[in-house]
C-alpha cells in the first residue's frame, strides 16, 4: 500500500478512476490534471469520477500543483515512501487504491504528455464501460517512431498472443476491474517492472487475460515534454525485452495454443481531424556503426546462442555496407526466438549479457527498416511491417520447436 | 461444414463466390447489403463473413465496425476492387482483405487461415 495519502474529499467510491503516475512532474501535472478533469466532465457527466496522482514522493511541488489544477473532479494523492522510486511502484499503489473504490473503468496516463486531449479520456474509458477489458491507444506515429515496437514488440506479440495491437508499449491504457484483479495478483514481478518494463507488463498481462481488447484511435501523436530516444536506450531495451522474455515463460501454456492472429475492435473512428505525425530523424551512419561494433564485443556470444544459419548470415549482412544494408526478417525472427529460448535457461548475469548482445542486432534491424522504407509513405511502411509480422506468424512452429530445448534435462 | 456469409451488392459476385466456395466445401449464405445484417448474423451464426467494402448506400468499413463491436471474434475478410481503403484506419479491424478477382485462390487461402486462427479461451 501507499506510504502516504491525502484524500481531502473523503472519497470512498468511484465509477471511473484515472491514475497519473508522477515523479517530480510539477511542470506538467497541473495541465494534465485539468485536461483529464475536462474529459471526465465532458464525456462522463453524472458518473462518479476521481483522479489519483500516484507519486514517487516528489520534492518539486507536484502534489501541490496537482491539487491546485483547475477542475471539479475529486482528487486523491498517494505516494511511495521517500527514497522509493520507479513507475512500477506507482502503478501498484494505484491498482491497490483504485480497487478500494470499486470502479467500473480505470484509466492510466503519463504526466509528461504535452498534448493530452480530453477526447483521449473518452476514447480510453468508453470501451471499458461497454464491456472491453483493455483499451490500447493508436496514436498518430511517424514511420520511424517507436522502432522497438515495430521491430520486436508488435511482431512478437502478434505471433505469441494472437492479437494485432499495434502500439502496446505506450503507458496510456484503459482497463476493466476484472483486468485490475489480474494486475493485483500478478503471475510475475521483477525489478525491471519498476521502471521501463511496467508498460509492456501491463499490455502483456492484458493480452494473456483473454479479455476483449479495443484499440482507440487518438487522432494525434503523443508528445512528451522531455524525450531523448538514445539516452536511456540500453536500459529501456533491457527492461522491455527482458520483461517480454520473462513473461513468455509465465504464459507459455497460453501462447503455445495460439495460431495466427486476430484484429481487435476499434474505437474513435468518428474523429474527424487527424493530425500529421511529427518528423523523426534517423542517424543511419550511427546505427550502422553500432551494429558493426557489436561484432567486436559480442561475436562469441552470438556464436553460442544463435544457430549455424544465423552467424554466417550476420557476417554476410556486415559485408554489405551501409548503402545497401539489409537485415532479412527471417534472420531477425530466428535471432529473437533463439534469444528468448536462451534467456529462459540463463542466470541473471548471462541474461544481461544476452540482451547487451541483442541490442546491436536490433539496431541493425532498425537500420534495415529505415533503408527499406525511406521512400515509402506511412501506409506503405505499415504494409511492410504487416508483411514482417506474417513472417513471424508463419514461423510460429519454429519457436514451438526450439522452446522446449533444454527441458527435462 | 463452416458457414460463410458473403455480403456484396453485385449479384454476379455473390453467385461466383457461392458456387466456388460451395465447391471448396463451405456452406454459403449471402446478403446483398448491410440492411439488418447484424440480425442475420445473429440468426444464421456464420463462421466467417466476406464483406464488400463499396456497396450502394452502404460503407463496408462501417459495417465492419458494427460486426466487430457485436461479434468480437467473428472473422471478416474484406473484398475490394482497390486497396486504397487501407488508408482508412477502420480497415484494421478486418482479419484479412482480398482484391476482387475471378480467381478465388487468394480468397480461399485467407478463408482457410481465418478459420484455423486459434486463441485460447
Amino acid at each position: 500500500m501507499a506510504f502516504y495519502e491525502e484524500n481531502p474529499g473523503q472519497i470512498t467510491g468511484a465509477d471511473i478512476v484515472v491514475g497519473i503516475p508522477t515523479a517530480n512532474e510539477v511542470e506538467s501535472i497541473a495541465v494534465t490534471t485539468a485536461r483529464v478533469d475536462k474529459g471526465l466532465s465532458e464525456y462522463f457527466p453524472g458518473m462518479r469520477c476521481v483522479i489519483i496522482d500516484c507519486d514517487n514522493h516528489s520534492s518539486d511541488g507536484t502534489r501541490e500543483a496537482f491539487f491546485a489544477a483547475p477542475g471539479t473532479t475529486p482528487r486523491l494523492y498517494i505516494s511511495t515512501e521517500p527514497g522509493v522510486g520507479g513507475k512500477g511502484r506507482n502503478i501498484v499503489n494505484f491498482f491497490q487504491r483504485a480497487r478500494q473504490l470499486d470502479p467500473k473503468a480505470l484509466i492510466i496516463l503519463e504526466a509528461d504528455i504535452k498534448n493530452i486531449s480530453p477526447v483521449w479520456i473518452r476514447n480510453l474509458g468508453t470501451p471499458i464501460l461497454k464491456g472491453a477489458g483493455f483499451v490500447c491507444p493508436l496514436y498518430v506515429r511517424h514511420k520511424y517512431e517507436a522502432t522497438l515496437t515495430s521491430s520486436i514488440i508488435y511482431p512478437l506479440f502478434r505471433c505469441l498472443y494472437g492479437r494485432r495491437v499495434r502500439q502496446c508499449n505506450v503507458g496510456v491504457y484503459g482497463f476493466s476491474p476484472k483486468l485490475l484483479d489480474s494486475y493485483l495478483n500478478p503471475p510475475f514481478w521483477s525489478e525491471m517492472l519498476d521502471n521501463y518494463g511496467a508498460d509492456i507488463w501491463m499490455a502483456n498481462v492484458a493480452l494473456a487475460s483473454r479479455l476483449p481488447v479495443v484499440q482507440a484511435i487518438m487522432g494525434s501523436p503523443k508528445v512528451h515534454r522531455l524525450k531523448d530516444s538514445y539516452l536511456h536506450l540500453p536500459v529501456f531495451f533491457h527492461e522491455v525485452v527482458g520483461t517480454i522474455f520473462d513473461l513468455m515463460q509465465v504464459y507459455q501454456d497460453f501462447w503455445k495454443q495460439v495460431k495466427w492472429s486476430k484484429p481487435t475492435a476499434l474505437f474513435g473512428t468518428d474523429l474527424q481531424e487527424v493530425e500529421t505525425p511529427l518528423p523523426v530523424d534517423m542517424n543511419t551512419k550511427r546505427l550502422h556503426e553500432m551494429f558493426i561494433e557489436g561484432f567486436d564485443n559480442y561475436y562469441g556470444l552470438w556464436e553460442q546462442v544463435y544457430g549455424p544459419m544465423v552467424v554466417p548470415k550476420l557476417q554476410e549482412i556486415r559485408s554489405i555496407g551501409l548503402q545497401h544494408f539489409s537485415f532479412p526478417t527471417q534472420t531477425w525472427m530466428t535471432i529473437l526466438f533463439d534469444s528468448a529460448v536462451a534467456y529462459r535457461w540463463m542466470s541473471p548475469a548471462e541474461r544481461k549479457n544476452l540482451l547487451d548482445g541483442l541490442l546491436p542486432l536490433y539496431l541493425g534491424k532498425v537500420l534495415s527498416y529505415v533503408k527499406k522504407t525511406e521512400r515509402m509513405s506511412l501506409q506503405q511502411a505499415e504494409d511492410y511491417i504487416e508483411n514482417e509480422c506474417m513472417i513471424f506468424e508463419e514461423n510460429k512452429p519454429y519457436i514451438l520447436k526450439v522452446w522446449t530445448k533444454g527441458e527435462g534435462g | 461444414m463452416p458457414k460463410i456469409l458473403v455480403v456484396d451488392d453485385e449479384e454476379h459476385i455473390r453467385l461466383l463466390y457461392s458456387e466456388e466456395l460451395k465447391e471448396a466445401g463451405y456452406e454459403v449464405i449471402t446478403a446483398e447489403n448491410g440492411f439488418k445484417l447484424l440480425e442475420k448474423i445473429e440468426e444464421e451464426k456464420p463462421d466467417l463473413v466476406v464483406l464488400d467494402i463499396k456497396m450502394v448506400d452502404y460503407n463496408g468499413l462501417d459495417i465492419l465496425q458494427d460486426i466487430r463491436n457485436h461479434f468480437y471474434d467473428l472473422p471478416v475478410i474484406l473484398s475490394t476492387a482497390y486497396d486504397t481503403f487501407k488508408e482508412d484506419m477502420k480497415s484494421i479491424a478486418a482479419d484479412f482483405y482480398v482484391v476482387k478477382s475471378f480467381d478465388l485462390t487468394e480468397l480461399k487461402k485467407k478463408i482457410a487461415m481465418a478459420l484455423e486462427t486459434r486463441l485460447p479461451g
